[in-house]
């Protein structure tokens, strides 16, 4: 046992740098499932806009009445009558529409003359005619009250126009998947996990590997009682070890995160095999990185680059319903593809049925190819290295 | 001297590969990654796509014309359509439908109209949003109609005319892309990067952390000489570096900067005294070894980085609204918002708050760890 408990004294030296990887992540998604709104009701949740709306006509009730409305139906973000302030507002989206009721847009609005809302919007954008729908509904509607409504102060009219307005279809949620759908937080967990798992294994693993391979080390291992089925043994031993314990970190915390909506959902076990593949590729990647770099610059890059690009490339960073068609073709190659594949499904399903899991399934395997291809190409390289 | 002292110190960073890595290969590879994830995002219109919906066609849905034609006029393939819809015989036909997930909800239609869906989201919402209109129009109509029945054709009519009460305008020419803070963060780390050429410049300067740093406080060249030569040649690579970076962002990338080249340039400039200063200051005031120098430079640029935005293109707004104290001294906020300012303000007042800022930070950081440097006396070499 000689060999695994070098690995762990080896391992202890580069302990700092992966519980770098493993804070930063831990630390972002805790920002995260902060920053995320508690959805405890199980029922139906309207998609709310964010939007800011300047009123410029002061006190005049139908404004109000506009302003009030859009109030209701959307999240207003309280913003100042500035420009600057607006323009960075939705230059971040903090608002997708800005909404501006211009100086006396009711008077006008009463005597029939032309007026109209201005808008400031993203171009295209799919919440800004959600918005324009509001906006439109609100003034038609005041219109068909004040020219068929009778005689009516401004009041009236804006309390008619409400009423009116008030009106909810009734929304029944399937009792299936009242815990279920892609806006909770652990679905984003589980996409990122793809990230921390690659980049904290990588570094281990090649850390680790580097050292075993340094040439005098070697030649002096190469020479020594032990014979070198059993070193690799227990060096697989070691990566086993090592990669398992930070996968049950990574999930054990996903836990402590979101631990009842997480269960409840009753998907955990297919999460949690969908990251052990991905587990399984990390390990390898470190294992093939290990082999082929020298310096511990070189390691760093390696591990960079590759951990970076692949989230980039396969849908961990931006989703890969937001990506081009050329990046998902390209991201095929990749391990990381089918595995946020799989996590996309996973969050997708309302239950665990058969038909439905093959797939899932499927990716897993593809994944798990991946991982064997690319330890074969490390014992060939290896292999290759010895025979120098 | 100059010229002699400025060459050799160029060459000597130039030939630091990893560094040469880290500070510019690193960067044009994040480009290249960014490009490619925000492809999407960038300058390219949102495209909408009709719900999926189901009705159920129940008795009550065949008698209710004015619903069916109201469902019909959203349903027609063309500009307007909001929804796809399927009509199917019974609720668990319908049912088996929203489960499979080919459908984003279930319309039913009883005394009321009602609507199941599996989830709540932005298209289960536009069904909702395209049932309430109807039934608020219902309201309206039989509201009227209640006090008086006489206008019943009239007000058919009017409710065929559909008018648009929103205009849009906007503050700039320039339009509001999300994905452009990614590469302008992207640059602010380009530029803090600097920060390596500084702070190899501080090891090889001081005697008591290199042999060159002894063997150049034997020289008898004037200390402030070596400095600045020094900084100048970290400046000359960080730049360079900077230029190349921003050269693939505009002309292969096609990134818009908006249309002053020069101030772009300036702020680059600025920036990169920001980086090189900021990794002076690590060199001169942390007392570790060089790994954990090279870690606490990482760690700061990253932070700054991170908080201007780089992995969370919210983030820099954020930290403007939330904690705007931070975003003033943030050499990468700065760098990011004087990028931000170009593109999309007509005036420049923001600019040169940005510009000045960098520029107090930096020469404070340069002046203090000159003081450190310039104190430094040694009993033996």
């Amino acid at each position: 046992m000689q060999v695994f408990r070098a690995y762990f004294k080896v391992m202890r030296a580069s302990a700092g740098t992966i519980a770098i990887y493993v804070a930063i992540f831990l630390g972002l998604s805790v920002a995260f499932s902060l920053a995320e709104a508690p959805q405890e009701s199980a029922g139906f949740a309207q998609t709310r806009t964010s939007i800011a709306v300047i009123n410029r006509d002061g006190d005049a009730p139908l404004a109000q009445g506009l302003a009030g409305y859009l109030a209701d139906t959307s999240t207003v973000v309280p913003y100042p009558d500035d420009p600057e302030k607006l323009q960075d507002a939705l230059f971040f989206r903090n608002v997708e529409y800005i909404a501006i009721i211009p100086a006396g847009f009711s008077a006008d609005f009463a005597s029939g003359r032309d007026c109209a809302v201005q808008k400031v919007i993203v171009p295209g954008s799919i919440s800004s005619r959600y918005v324009d729908m509001r906006i439109d509904k609100y003034l038609s509607t005041a219109r068909l009250r004040r020219q068929y409504g009778g005689d009516q102060s401004e009041e009236q009219l804006v309390a008619a126009v409400g009423a009116d307005l008030a009106q909810e279809t009734p929304v029944a949620v399937l009792p299936s998947s009242a815990t279920n759908g892609a806006a909770q937080g652990f679905v984003f967990y589980y996409r990122y996990f793809a990230y921390a798992v690659l980049a904290t294994i990588m570094m281990g693993v090649s850390s680790i590997m580097m050292a075993f391979n340094k040439p005098d080390l070697l030649r002096r291992n190469l020479c020594a009682p032990i014979p070198a089925r059993s070193r690799s043994l227990q060096l697989a031993a070691g990566h086993t070890v090592f990669a398992l314990g930070c996968w049950s970190v990574l999930v054990l915390f996903s836990f402590v995160l979101y631990g009842r909506s997480l269960l409840s959902s009753g998907l955990v076990w297919l999460y949690c095999l969908n990251t052990l593949a991905f587990t399984v590729v990390s390990a390898s990647i470190g294992f093939l990185i290990g082999g082929s770099v020298k310096s511990v610059g070189a390691q760093a890059g390696a591990v960079n680059v590759i951990a970076n690009g692949m989230s980039f490339m396969c849908g961990v960073f931006v989703p890969q319903s937001i990506l081009s068609k050329q990046v998902l073709d390209f991201g095929r190659f990749l391990p990381a593809y089918w595995y946020v594949r799989a996590n996309d499904a996973i969050s997708a399903l309302y239950r665990p049925i058969a038909s439905a899991l093959r797939p899932i399934y499927g990716d897993m395997l593809i994944q798990l190819g991946f991982a064997a291809a690319i330890f074969a190409t490390a014992l060939l390289l290896a292999k290759e290295r010895q025979a120098e | 001297m100059f010229m002699h002292l400025f060459s050799y110190r160029l060459k000597c960073l130039a030939r630091d590969r990893e560094v040469v890595f880290w500070t510019l290969i690193f960067p044009l590879i994040l480009a290249t990654m960014f490009y490619f994830a925000f492809d999407q995002l960038m300058g390219r219109q949102e495209t909408f796509s009709p719900v999926r919906a189901a009705v159920v066609a129940s008795d009550a849905y065949r008698q209710n014309i004015a619903f069916r034609q109201a469902l019909g006029a959203i349903s027609e393939p063309g500009e307007g359509q909001l929804i796809e819809l399927t009509v199917t015989d019974d609720e668990r036909e319908a049912l088996r439908l929203l489960e499979d997930g080919a459908v984003a909800g279930v319309i039913t239609v009883g005394d009321s109209v009602g609507l199941t869906v599996g989830q709540s989201g932005i298209e289960q919402s536009i069904l909702k949003a395209v049932l309430d209109e109807y039934s608020h129009r219902y309201a309206t109509v039989t509201g009227i109609l209640r006090e008086s029945p006489a206008i019943a054709g009239e007000l058919i009519r009017e409710l065929g005319q559909r008018r648009s009460y929103t205009k849009q305008i906007s503050f700039s020419s320039a339009e509001p892309d999300t994905a452009l803070n990614f590469f302008y963060a992207l640059i602010a780390m380009t530029c803090l990067y600097g920060g390596f050429w500084g702070l190899r410049n501080t090891t090889d300067m001081q005697a008591d952390l290199s042999p060159q740093g002894a063997r150049r406080s034997a020289a008898p060249t004037h200390k402030l000489g070596v400095v600045l030569y020094d900084l100048a040649a970290a400046l000359t690579i960080s730049l360079a570096e900077v230029m190349v970076l921003l050269a693939y962002l505009m002309l292969v990338l096609r990134v818009s900067f908006g249309n002053e080249s020069w101030y772009v340039l300036l702020t680059s400039l600025v920036g990169c005294i920001a980086g090189v200063s900021l990794g002076a200051f690590i060199g001169t005031y942390v007392r570790k070894s060089e790994g954990a120098k090279t870690g606490i430079l990482i760690g700061t640029s990253m932070t700054m980085s991170f908080l201007a935005g780089l992995m969370i293109d919210t983030m820099k707004d954020m930290i403007a609204r939330k904690a705007p104290v931070l975003s003033y001294i943030n050499p990468a906020a700065l760098i990011t918002d004087a990028f931000y300012s170009l593109y999309i303000f007509e005036s420049h007042r923001r600019f040169f708050l940005n510009i000045g800022l960098l520029l107090l930070i930096s020469s404070s950081m340069c002046i203090l760890s000159f003081l450190r440097l310039r104190r430094d006396r040694y009993a033996s070499l």
